[in-house]
């Protein structure tokens, strides 16, 4: 009884230890249509005062971030 | 948003426009950046041609995925990041440090 114990202990042990030894998950470098080094596709958007705003507004001045987000009011 | 929100200096030092985008309206996202207090534009791709054309649009139920381009001064992509990954501007900083 003890040893099947220490045996269960010793098993969850080993898998707390695999699931720490993990590697974080390489960035992702792609998407269905867009791959790292693209030439990123320009768009012309009305930004949350109306004002329009494009990518190659951009071009030649600033690096830009730009970040996709699911919906409003909700986190992330 | 919020933590592009609150990394924004950090972006700023280093000269690189965050732009916040997705599906809402525009009206809606004024009133979500007037909640949230976020300082920088946030798009309103309310055709989602944006989202179809950065490959993220979720057309089963017609919103942007969550993600992340890092785009250089000469209109190119120098990183992407989707999912948990991009809520976390970490790794978005890293790439602008880079390229700076």
């Amino acid at each position: 009884m003890q040893s099947r114990i220490f045996a269960a202990g010793f098993a969850l042990l080993l898998g707390i230890a695999s699931l720490a030894a993990q590697e974080p998950k390489p960035a992702v470098r792609q998407t269905r249509t867009l791959k790292v080094g693209d030439p990123a596709p320009d768009f012309s958007l009305p930004d949350q005062n109306g004002k329009i705003v494009r990518l190659s507004d951009f071009r030649g001045k600033q690096n830009v971030v730009l970040a996709f987000f699911v919906l409003a009011f909700t986190s992330g | 948003m919020n933590n592009y929100r609150d990394n924004l200096a950090k972006f700023r030092e280093l000269d690189a426009q965050v732009l916040g985008i997705s599906v809402d309206a525009a009206p809606s996202l004024k009133v979500f950046a007037e909640q949230t207090g976020v300082q920088f534009p946030l798009l309103s791709d309310f055709k989602r041609q944006a989202a179809a054309a950065y490959g993220i649009l979720n057309e089963e139920r017609g919103f942007a995925e969550r993600a992340t381009f890092v785009i250089d001064r000469d209109g190119k992509i120098r990183a992407i990041e989707t999912g948990a990954a991009a809520i976390d501007p970490a790794g978005a900083l890293a790439s602008c440090r880079a390229i700076r």
